[in-house]
């Protein structure tokens, strides 16, 4: 037959394993979150590079080659159509261009607001380790009985401080490529 | 005369790059940095379309498009959300709210121009 010792002391591990799980999965969940994150933001800033680095390129050629055509059409005097029509295709290519430039430049805006999701997260993470303080509450010479209640305390800190963030974390970035997204007219 | 385009978001190089394009399509651009900005704006000019974020510190965008409803002067002017939200549930809050169109971040200018130019000319 247990003794109330036996027992008290098997309530006090179930306790610190409890603890110890809670910290384990919200700290889990928050690092989670931040490493999905920091993974769709390297793609994101990845393509937005490339894009903008293929887009000025295009930019310097197609305008290296609006500028010989216009060498050539001071050479000649008169533009002739097929001259015309070059520098018009040359304007619309320039464009083109451009708004590419443009769709890449947009990357800013998406990886602020997963930085800032992340430093949420981040935030989260820093108040379950805060509720772990117990401000020296656990003596040496505490019984179980007290060892109990404070450990039990921590772990509603921990759960209060989890459910008081969860709500304030809701991804708003759901583009996992840098291309164009898509319109709706109501 | 051209037409004057209220862009709303708070991230600057976004309503940089809204600038940047409207302005090359004949356009004339407000700019606000967030819903309260761009209510203030839009009491003080009588702009033609409003193009609006969502997600903006104070006041976002669907609390910006229902008191720009709840005036007289912007009861039928076209409102577009471009934000980088696209599920339907909020989709619906937009439409309910009274917006025009939905349009994902990031946009293209070409693509920008085109439903502007539909719904203003």
């Amino acid at each position: 037959m247990a003794t109330n010792e036996t027992l008290a002391s098997e309530r006090l591990n179930a306790q610190v394993m409890q603890l110890l799980s809670g910290v384990s999965e919200h700290g889990d969940q928050h690092l989670a979150e931040v490493e999905r994150d920091l993974v769709q933001m390297d793609v994101l800033l990845d393509e937005a590079i490339k894009k903008l680095c293929a887009s000025f390129m295009a930019i310097h050629h197609a305008v290296g080659q609006q500028q010989e055509a216009l060498n050539g059409l001071l050479a000649d005097g008169v533009p002739s159509p097929e001259s015309a029509a070059r520098f018009e295709a040359l304007r619309g290519e320039i464009d083109k261009h451009v708004g590419a430039a443009v769709t890449g430049l947009q990357f800013q805006d998406m990886t602020s607001q997963l930085i800032g999701r992340m430093v949420q997260h981040l935030a989260g993470l820093r108040d379950v380790f805060g509720a772990l303080d117990t401000s020296g509450s656990v003596l040496p010479e505490s019984n179980n009985e007290a060892l109990l209640a404070t450990l039990s305390h921590i772990s509603d800190r921990v759960g209060t401080c989890c459910t008081e963030r969860a709500g304030g974390v809701r991804s708003t970035v759901n583009q996992r490529h840098m291309e164009s997204g898509d319109i709706e007219l109501f | 005369m051209s037409k004057t385009i209220l862009a709303v978001d708070d991230s600057g190089s976004l309503r940089q790059m809204l600038a940047f394009s409207l302005k090359a399509a004949g356009y004339g651009v407000i700019e606000a940095v967030d819903g309260q900005d761009g209510l203030n704006k839009a009491k003080q000019h009588q702009v033609d379309l409003v193009l609006t974020d969502q997600n903006m510190p104070g006041m976002d965008g669907l609390s910006l498009i229902k008191a720009l409803r709840a005036l007289k002067n912007y009861q039928s002017v076209p409102i577009l959300m471009l934000t980088t939200e696209s599920g339907d549930d909020i989709k619906a809050m937009g439409r309910a709210a009274g917006a025009n169109g939905w349009l994902v971040k990031p946009f293209d200018p070409a693509r920008l121009t085109e439903v502007v130019k539909k719904l203003i000319g």
